[in-house]
C-alpha cells in the first residue's frame, strides 16, 4: 500500500492531462478565446474586489495557459491531483483513500462544461488549503474560533464554495460559470462532497468498532470501484461533439487550411461551422467549386452562415468575411461576437482581429488601443508589439503578405450589410478586384448551392463584358 | 550614554531616509540640470496647452507619449510665484490640494506650465512654456453618462456613471448588471436625463426585458411604459421642462444600417418619429407633432420654458418619395424648429423655423439653448440624424439676437475637430461652460470635452481629465450622452433595480 497510493493519484494526474490534453483540447481553446487576462492593476483590482475575486483572479490567470491545451491540461492535472491529496489529508483515514478521489472526479465533471471556469476549482483548492492549515496549526478551541473566523474571510476570498449550501441567492453572481445564472451543482457537489467525507471521518473516530476496514484489499477495491463510476461517467458526459465542432473553429483561428482538409477528409462535418470552416479551407487551397459537392453542405448556410448574436458561431464566418476582405463586415461580427460573451469578458482572439481589421482600414489608433491592451499580455505581448510598428507606415502594410493582400481585396463600393450576405455583396467584391479568387469561388458556390441558374448566366456575361 | 546616542543618531537617519523616501512618492521631482530647447510646445496627452479651464476642476493630469520619452517633468507657476514640480515616468499626476491650491491663487489668472522630456536616448528636452488660464467661473460639479462600448447592435453590461468634475470620483447611477444575468432578460440603458441639471427628477430608460422609464419625481423611483395606442413608441428622447412636471420626448422607429466601406461605419436613422408630451403627474401622453410624411425629434425646452425647440426633416424630393430609407437616408435633413407652450394650458403655439439647415445642404440636430436664452448650439452634419457617426459632425453656436431664420453663427472652430465625429452639446447651468462628446481622439471612442464660452466667444476644448491620464487611451468605452448635473444623483442602485421588482 505504500506505494499504490502515490501510484493512484499519480495515475489520476495522469489520466486528467491525457484525457484534456488528447480528448479535450479545443474544450481548453474554447476557453482561453472567451477571456482575456491582463497583466494590469486596474484588471486585477476589479476582479479581486468582489466576493470570491481571488478564485476568480487565479482562474483566469490559470485559463491564459490554455492556449497551448496542453499546458492547460497539465495545470488541471496537477490543481485535481492537489484537491485529491489535500481531501486525503482532511478526511486522514487511509483505508477511506478512494473516496478522497470524489470531489476531483466531481470537479472534473464540472469542466466538461465548456462554461464552466476555472474560478471554481481554485475556489476549492483554497478552502481545502485554508481548512487543511487551520486544522494543522491549531486546536481545540483556537481552532474552532479559527475556523469561524474564517468562513467570512474565505467567502470573500473564494466566494460561496467554501460554505457548500445551495442556495441560489448566495451563488447567483458568483464568477463559477460564464452563465451567471446557472446553479454550479457539480461545483457544489466537489465542495459538498468534502465536508461530507469530514463528516464521515468524524463518525469513524466516533464509532472506531462499527468501521474497521483497514485491509489493503478493501483499500484498493474502494479507489477501484470509485475510478472506475467516476472515471465511466466522465467519459460518458464528455461532450465530443463540440469539441469536434471546437476544433474547428480553432483550425479556423489558426487558418491550418491543409489540417481543416486532412479532418474533413477523414470524418465529412456535420455542423454548420464544421461546414463552414471545410468550405473556407476548401476554397483557400482554390478547389471550392471542383469539390464543393463531395462533402457535406448546408445550403448558402454552410458558406457564409447569418451572424446570429453568440459568441461562438460568428467567429469562423468572421474568418471567412476576413479572408474574403469584408473588412467592416469582419470588424461588426467579431465586435458583436465579443459582446456576446456572457460573463462581459474580452477575448484576445476577438481584440486582435479588432486591431488588425483597425489596422487594415487605416484606424490605427484604434488598432492602437486594442494592441496596447494586448501588450499587457502574456501570450499576444509579442504579436501586438510586432504589429504596433506597422501603425501608419503605408508601405510596410502594402508589403504585409496578409494585411497589403486583403487592402486590395477590400471593397472600393459602400453598400448596407445587416446579417445576410447576397450574392450581389460577393459580385461587388469579385468586381472590384478580380484576383479575389476566394469572392469569385463563393459566389459560384453561391449560384451553385442555391440553384440560381439566371443568376450565374448573368454573372457570366457580366464578365465577358 | 553612547549606546543611546547611537540610537538616536541610528533613529534619525532612518528617519531622514523615510521622509526622503515620502517626498520622492509625492512626485516633486528636480528639474534637469541640463536640457536642449526643443522650440515647440510639448505633445502632452491630452493636450491642455493655452486651455481656460474651470476654477474648480479636477487635476489636469497629462503624459508625455511613452514610445518617445522615458520620463516628464513639469513645473507649475502660479501668479504668486509659487513654483512645483511633477512628474513619476513619462505622466504628470498632480496631488488634489496642491492642484486646489494652485487654481485658489490662479482664479481669474493663468498657470504657467515648463515641461521637460527625456527621449528614450537619455537627452532632456526643454519645451517652450504655456499657460493654463484659470476662468473665475466654476464648471457644475457633476456630469454623467453612459459608459458603453461603442457598439453595432449587440450589447454586454453596461451603466450609467456620475463623475464628480472637482475630483476624479465616480460612481454608478445604475447599471444592467443583475437583469444582465440572464441574457434573454437582459436590459438595454439609455437617455439619461434631469430637470434643471437636478436629481430628484430624473429619468432614464430601460429597453427589452421588463422595458419602462425609470422616473424620479421628488425623489420617489417609478417605472412607466409611455406607449399608447396613439404613439409609434414609448418617449425616447427626452427633455424636462424647466419647471413643470412635463418631460417632452420624441417617440421613434430607430433602425441601424451597417456600412461595408464608409469611415463612419453605422447609420443610425428613424423610419418614423413623432413628439409627445408626458404629464408626470397625472402619467398621461399628449401628442405634440405627429406628421406621419416627416421626422421630428430631439425636442429641448428654452429656459424658461415657454418654448419647445426641436428638429424636423424636411420632405424629400418627389421621386425619392416611398423609397426604402436605406437609400433616401443620406438625402433626409433636419431644420430646426420651435413652437410656443402655454404652461397653464399645456397649448402649443404655431411651428416657427429657427434654422434652416436644409438650405446650407445641412442636417441640425440635438438643440439646446443657453440658460441665459441668448445662445443656441446644435450639432450639424450633411445629413441624418446621428452625428457622433458622421465624421462631419460638428457643434454649432447661434446667437438667438437675431431674427429667425438663424443665419449667423460665432467661431467653434476651438471647439470642433474637422473630421472627426463631433456631436452632443450642452451648457452648464452658468452657461460659460459648453460640454461635447466627440470622437476626435481615434474616430471610434467617444470622449467628454468642455469649452470656456464667455462673452460669445468660446476656447480650445479641452478632455475631461483623469486621475491616470492613459486612462483615455486604454478604455475601450464610449462616454455616451454626457449630462451636466448640479448635484448627484442620490439614489442608489439597488433602490433603482427595485422597481423592477414590482
Amino acid at each position: 500500500m505504500k506505494f499504490l497510493r502515490p501510484l493512484c493519484t499519480f495515475l489520476f494526474g495522469l489520466a486528467v492531462l491525457l484525457f484534456f490534453g488528447l480528448a479535450y483540447p479545443h474544450h481548453l481553446h474554447y476557453q482561453e478565446q472567451f477571456q482575456l487576462f491582463l497583466f494590469d492593476s486596474t484588471y486585477v483590482w476589479e476582479i479581486v474586489r468582489e466576493p470570491g475575486g481571488v478564485a476568480d483572479l487565479l482562474g483566469r490567470f490559470t485559463t491564459q495557459f490554455f492556449l497551448y491545451a496542453w499546458v492547460g491540461a497539465l495545470i488541471i492535472a496537477i490543481l485535481l491531483t492537489a484537491i485529491q491529496l489535500l481531501t486525503l489529508r482532511l478526511i486522514n483515514v487511509q483505508w477511506l483513500y478512494g473516496l478522497s478521489f470524489m470531489p476531483s472526479f466531481l470537479l472534473w465533471l464540472f469542466l466538461l462544461d465548456e462554461n464552466a471556469l476555472m474560478g471554481g476549482v481554485w475556489a476549492v483548492l483554497l478552502t481545502q488549503l485554508a481548512a487543511w492549515a487551520i486544522l494543522s496549526l491549531a486546536k481545540g478551541w483556537t481552532r474552532r474560533i479559527l475556523l469561524m473566523a474564517a468562513i467570512p474571510v474565505l467567502y470573500f476570498l473564494v466566494g460561496p464554495v467554501c460554505l457548500p449550501i445551495p442556495i441560489d441567492s448566495l451563488w447567483i453572481g458568483a464568477h463559477y460559470h460564464r452563465y451567471p445564472t446557472v446553479f454550479p451543482w457539480l461545483l457544489w457537489g466537489a465542495a459538498f462532497s468534502i465536508w461530507g467525507l469530514m463528516g464521515i471521518t468524524l463518525l469513524i473516530r466516533h464509532f472506531p468498532k462499527h468501521f474497521s476496514l483497514h485491509s489493503p484489499l478493501s483499500t484498493l477495491l474502494l479507489t477501484a470501484l470509485v475510478a472506475v463510476i467516476m472515471g465511466s461517467i466522465v467519459w460518458k458526459n464528455a461532450n465530443y461533439r463540440a469539441e469536434a465542432v471546437m476544433q474547428y473553429d480553432f483550425m479556423a483561428r489558426h487558418q491550418q487550411w491543409n489540417r481543416i482538409l486532412e479532418t474533413v477528409n477523414k470524418e465529412k462535418p456535420n455542423n454548420q461551422i464544421g461546414v463552414t470552416v471545410q468550405n473556407l479551407a476548401l476554397a483557400m487551397h482554390g478547389v471550392l467549386l471542383d469539390q464543393l459537392f463531395n462533402y457535406n453542405q448546408n445550403g448558402i448556410a454552410g458558406l457564409l452562415p447569418d451572424v446570429k448574436e453568440d459568441a461562438t458561431s460568428p467567429l469562423p464566418t468572421a474568418e471567412a468575411f476576413y479572408q474574403l476582405g469584408m473588412i467592416n463586415v469582419t470588424q461588426r461580427t467579431v465586435f458583436e461576437a465579443q459582446e456576446a460573451i456572457l460573463d462581459f469578458q474580452k477575448s484576445g482572439r476577438c481584440y486582435k482581429r479588432l486591431a488588425q481589421t483597425n489596422l487594415i482600414n487605416g484606424q490605427y489608433e484604434v488598432a492602437r488601443k486594442y494592441l496596447s491592451a494586448l501588450q499587457k499580455t502574456l501570450f499576444y505581448r509579442d504579436w501586438a508589439e510586432e504589429t504596433l510598428p506597422l501603425l501608419g507606415d503605408e508601405e510596410a502594410i502594402t508589403r504585409h503578405p496578409e494585411y497589403g493582400r486583403l487592402r486590395k481585396m477590400a471593397d472600393d463600393e459602400d453598400y448596407y450589410f445587416s446579417d445576410h450576405v447576397t450574392p450581389e455583396m460577393l459580385e461587388t467584391l469579385f468586381f472590384h478586384n478580380t484576383d479575389n479568387g476566394l469572392a469569385y469561388q463563393y459566389l459560384v458556390a453561391y449560384y451553385m448551392l442555391t440553384g440560381d441558374r439566371d443568376g450565374y448566366q448573368n454573372f457570366i456575361s457580366s464578365i465577358k463584358q | 550614554m553612547k549606546t543611546m546616542k547611537r540610537y538616536i543618531y541610528s533613529y534619525t537617519l532612518v528617519l531622514a531616509a523615510a521622509i526622503w523616501l515620502l517626498s520622492s512618492c509625492a512626485g516633486h521631482p528636480d528639474v534637469p540640470a541640463s536640457s536642449k530647447e526643443a522650440k515647440c510646445l510639448p505633445a502632452i496627452f491630452p493636450d491642455y496647452c493655452d486651455v481656460t479651464i474651470p476654477c474648480n476642476i479636477a487635476p489636469l493630469n497629462f503624459m508625455l507619449p511613452a514610445d518617445e520619452y522615458d520620463e516628464c517633468v513639469a513645473r507649475l507657476t502660479t501668479p504668486d510665484g509659487s513654483q512645483q514640480t511633477y512628474g513619476k515616468g513619462v505622466k504628470v499626476q498632480i496631488p488634489l490640494q496642491e492642484w486646489r491650491d494652485m487654481l485658489t491663487a490662479a482664479k481669474g489668472q493663468s498657470i504657467k506650465v515648463e515641461v521637460w522630456g527625456q527621449k528614450m536616448n537619455g537627452e532632456w528636452l526643454s519645451f517652450n512654456p504655456f499657460e493654463i488660464r484659470v476662468a473665475p467661473e466654476p464648471i457644475d460639479d457633476y456630469v454623467s453618462y453612459r459608459l458603453i462600448e461603442p457598439s453595432y447592435v449587440a450589447w454586454t453590461f453596461m451603466e450609467i456613471a456620475q463623475r464628480n468634475l472637482t475630483s476624479f470620483e465616480e460612481t454608478q447611477v445604475f447599471n444592467n448588471e443583475i437583469t444582465m444575468n440572464d441574457r434573454e432578460k437582459g436590459q438595454c440603458i439609455n437617455c439619461h436625463s434631469y430637470q434643471n441639471y437636478k436629481t430628484d427628477n430624473m429619468l432614464f430608460h430601460v429597453r427589452l426585458s421588463n422595458s419602462g422609464t425609470v422616473i424620479v419625481n421628488d425623489g420617489k423611483v417609478s417605472k412607466v411604459n409611455m406607449k399608447r395606442d396613439y404613439t409609434i413608441s414609448s418617449g425616447v428622447y427626452p427633455s424636462w421642462h424647466p419647471t413643470e412636471k412635463l418631460i417632452a420626448f420624441s417617440t421613434d422607429i430607430t433602425r441601424q444600417g451597417f456600412h461595408t466601406l464608409n469611415p463612419n461605419k453605422l447609420e443610425v436613422y428613424d423610419e418614423a418619429s413623432d413628439l409627445i408630451l408626458y404629464d408626470v403627474k397625472t402619467d398621461s401622453v399628449q401628442v405634440v407633432s405627429n406628421d406621419s410624411t416627416l421626422l421630428e425629434v430631439y425636442p429641448t425646452w428654452s429656459p424658461d420654458g415657454k418654448y419647445l425647440y426641436y428638429c424636423k426633416s424636411v420632405p424629400l424630393p418627389e421621386e425619392m418619395n416611398g423609397k426604402d430609407i436605406r437609400t433616401t437616408y443620406p438625402k433626409i435633413q433636419y431644420n430646426l424648429y420651435r413652437r410656443s407652450f402655454d404652461v397653464a394650458t399645456h397649448h402649443f403655439g404655431d411651428e416657427e423655423l429657427v434654422y434652416d439647415a436644409a438650405a446650407q445642404n445641412k442636417s441640425a440636430t440635438l438643440p439646446r439653448i443657453s440658460p441665459d436664452g441668448r445662445y443656441l448650439l446644435f450639432a450639424q452634419g450633411q445629413y441624418g440624424c446621428f452625428h457622433i457617426r458622421h465624421n462631419d459632425g460638428d457643434i454649432v453656436c447661434m446667437p438667438l439676437d437675431q431674427g429667425f431664420p438663424l443665419t449667423q453663427s460665432i467661431d467653434l472652430s476651438k471647439v470642433n475637430r474637422e473630421g472627426r465625429p463631433d456631436s452632443y452639446p450642452s451648457w452648464s447651468s452658468n452657461g460659460h461652460w459648453i460640454m461635447v462628446a466627440s470622437r476626435r481622439e481615434d474616430g471610434n471612442f467617444c470622449r467628454v470635452y468642455f469649452s470656456y464660452f464667455h462673452d460669445g466667444k468660446a476656447e480650445k476644448a479641452f478632455l475631461m481629465p483623469q486621475e491616470d491620464p492613459e486612462l483615455n487611451t486604454f478604455l475601450l468605452k464610449s462616454y455616451n450622452r454626457p449630462e451636466f448635473m448640479v448635484e448627484p444623483v442620490k439614489i442608489s442602485v439597488d433602490e433603482f433595480s427595485k422597481v423592477f421588482d414590482k
